[in-house]
C-alpha cells in the first residue's frame, strides 16, 4: 500500500515530534526523582511535588517549544550553514583548479583519528569551518577607540537576530516548521528587510572611512533592490491569491503538462511568473551582497567593506550569516517559484499505519535549496564585480520597470485565467 | 486575583514606545536618535499585533522598521561624525 503524495520525515510536525522527546526526557527525570525519593525518605514528598510540577501541561509545552526552536536553530546554523559554506569553499577551489580546504576529522591531534596510515591533510575539509569558528572565538573583541561603542556592538545583534527571525516562518517541509503563519511570505520579507538598518549602523558607528563607504553602498544597493523584489512578490500574489507559504507550495504540487511519461510540474517559474522569477532571483542575489553585486565589501578597494572593524566572533557571525541569508533567500525562491518540497515520489509505503517516506519532502527541499546555492556560488566565482553606479542603474532603470511589467503580466494572466 | 496579561503587555510596550519617542527627541547623536525611532516604530507594530491585526503589524515592520530608518540613516551618514559628538563646539572640519 502506498501513499499518494510525498510525505515529510517529521510528521505530523516539528512540535509533535519534539513533544515526544520532551516527554521521554521528563519521564527519565521522573524515574530518577522517584528513585531518589525512595532512597532518601525525608525528601520523598518535595521530590514527588517537583516531578508533578515538571509533568504539568504548561511546563511540557514550554520545554517543547524550547526544544523545537533549538532543533530549528541547530538545523539552520550547524547543519545547513556549515554545509553550504563547505560547498562554497570546496567548489570555488575546484573552479580555480586547486584542492581547497582539507581539514577533516582525520586531522584531530589525538589517537583514533591521527594515524600514521592516514595523512592529516587529505580529508574532505568539512571541519575547516568549525576550526575557523573556534579560532575566531579565541580572538580578542576589539572596539575601535573612536567608534560609537553601543551602536557598534548593537548592530551585529540586530543583523544576527533579524536573520534568525526568518527561520521562524520558513518551513523546510509540510511538517518541519516552527509556526504556520497566515502571512508567512510577508513575515519572511519583513525579517529580510530589517538587516539593512543594522548594516548601515555598523558601517557608520565604526568611524572608519572604508566601513562608511561600504555601509553607504550597501544602503543604496539594498534600497534599490528591495523594490523590484517586493513588486515581484506582488506579481506572484496575483497567481497565488495567498501569502501563506504552505498554500503556495500546495498550489504548485500538480502536473502542468505531460511530455510522454514525464510530468512537468506546475511550478510558478514556468507560467506567467517567469519574468517575476528572474527579477526575484537577481534581487535576492543583490540582497545577500554576493558577486556580481558585492561592491559594499569590495575587498580590493574597501578592505572588507562595512565589516572591516569587527574582530573575533562578531566578525565570524556577520561573515557566516551572509551564508545563512543566502540559504534563506534560496529557500524563498524554491518555495515561491520552484515547487517547494513537492517532488516526484517513487513510493511511500505505509507500514502499520505509519507512512515511511523513502525520499521525504525535506530531501527534495534541501536538494533544490543546495542546488540554487551552488548556482549562486558558480555565478559569483565566474563573473566580475559590477561598479556601484552600474548596480544602481540596473536596479532602478532596468529591474523596477521590468518588475512593473511582471505585475502587469501577472494581473493579465489572472484576468484571462491562465 | 487574575492578571490581565494583555494589559500588562500593552503597558510595557507603550512604556517602551513613550520612552523611545522621548529619546528620539532628546538624543544629541543623530544615529542613536534614528535607532530609537526604529525601536518606537517596532513597538507600535507590536501593539498592532496585540490588537490581532497581523497584516498591519507585518506592513509596519516592512515599511516603518525596514525602509524608513534606512532612508533616515542614509541621510545622516552624509553628515560628519565630529559634528554629532560635540554639538556645541564649532570645531575644524
Amino acid at each position: 500500500m502506498t501513499h499518494g503524495g510525498s510525505h515529510p520525515l517529521l510528521a505530523p510536525n516539528l512540535f509533535e515530534v519534539c513533544k515526544v522527546l520532551t516527554l521521554a526526557i521528563l519521564g527519565l527525570v521522573d524515574v530518577i526523582l522517584d528513585g531518589l525519593g525512595g532512597a532518601i525518605p525525608p525528601l520523598a514528598d518535595p521530590l514527588a511535588g517537583l516531578s508533578g510540577f515538571l509533568l504539568s501541561p504548561l511546563i511540557v509545552a514550554l520545554l517543547t517549544w524550547l526544544i523545537a526552536m533549538t532543533v530549528m536553530l541547530l538545523w539552520a546554523t550547524l547543519f545547513n550553514l556549515l554545509t553550504v559554506m563547505w560547498i562554497e569553499r570546496k567548489l570555488y577551489s575546484r573552479l580555480q583548479d586547486r584542492y581547497g580546504i582539507m581539514i577533516s576529522i582525520w586531522s584531530l591531534p589525538f589517537w583514533p583519528f591521527n594515524r600514521k596510515d592516514r595523512p592529516t591533510h587529505k580529508g574532505t575539509g568539512y571541519l575547516q569551518n568549525v576550526a575557523d569558528g573556534v579560532k575566531l572565538l579565541q580572538k580578542e573583541n576589539i572596539t575601535p577607540a573612536t567608534a560609537d561603542g553601543a551602536m557598534f556592538h548593537a548592530s551585529p545583534v540586530l543583523i544576527a537576530s533579524s536573520t534568525l527571525m526568518i527561520f521562524v516562518a520558513l518551513p523546510w517541509s509540510s511538517g518541519f516548521y516552527i509556526a504556520q503563519l497566515e502571512f508567512g511570505l510577508l513575515f519572511v520579507l519583513a525579517a529580510f528587510s530589517l538587516a539593512p538598518f543594522g548594516i548601515l549602523v555598523a558601517g557608520w558607528s565604526a568611524n572608519n572611512k572604508y566601513t562608511l563607504v561600504g555601509g553607504m553602498r550597501a544602503a543604496a544597493q539594498l534600497m534599490a533592490y528591495e523594490i523590484p523584489m517586493i513588486l515581484a512578490v506582488i506579481a506572484l500574489t496575483f497567481s497565488t491569491g495567498s501569502l501563506n507559504l504552505f498554500e503556495i507550495v500546495a498550489q504548485q504540487d500538480r502536473p502542468l503538462a505531460m511530455l510522454g511519461p514525464v510530468a512537468i510540474p506546475a511550478w510558478y517559474a514556468f507560467g506567467p511568473q517567469a519574468l517575476g522569477f528572474l527579477i526575484f532571483t537577481v534581487a535576492i542575489v543583490a540582497e545577500m551582497e554576493r558577486i556580481p553585486f558585492d561592491i559594499p565589501e569590495a575587498e580590493a578597494e574597501l578592505v572588507e567593506g562595512w565589516t572591516t572593524e569587527y574582530s573575533g566572533m562578531r566578525f565570524g557571525i556577520l561573515f557566516g550569516f551572509k551564508w545563512l541569508r543566502m540559504i534563506a533567500g534560496a529557500a524563498m525562491i524554491v518555495i515561491m517559484y520552484l515547487g517547494g518540497w513537492s517532488g516526484p515520489v517513487f513510493a511511500t509505503p505505509i507500514v502499520a499505519g505509519v507512512p515511511i517516506p523513502i525520499v521525504p519532502e525535506e530531501a527534495w527541499f534541501l536538494l533544490k535549496v543546495w542546488f540554487l546555492c551552488v548556482v549562486f556560488i558558480w555565478i559569483s566565482w565566474s563573473v566580475p564585480r559590477v561598479r556601484i553606479d552600474q548596480i544602481l542603474q540596473i536596479g532602478w532603470k532596468r529591474l523596477v520597470p521590468f518588475s512593473l511589467l511582471a505585475v502587469l503580466i501577472g494581473a493579465g494572466a489572472r484576468v484571462v485565467g491562465w | 486575583m487574575a492578571v490581565d496579561w494583555e494589559l500588562v503587555a500593552f503597558l510595557v510596550l507603550s512604556g517602551i514606545e513613550v520612552a523611545g519617542s522621548v529619546l528620539v527627541v532628546v538624543n544629541k547623536r543623530l544615529v542613536r536618535a534614528a535607532f530609537w525611532l526604529a525601536i518606537t516604530l517596532v513597538t507600535i507594530g507590536a501593539i498592532y499585533l496585540l490588537f490581532r491585526s497581523e497584516f498591519v503589524f507585518l506592513i509596519q515592520i516592512l515599511v516603518y522598521a525596514g525602509a524608513v530608518p534606512v532612508v533616515l540613516v542614509f541621510g545622516i551618514m552624509l553628515t560628519r561624525r565630529k559634528i554629532m559628538d560635540e554639538p556645541a563646539s564649532e570645531g575644524t572640519p
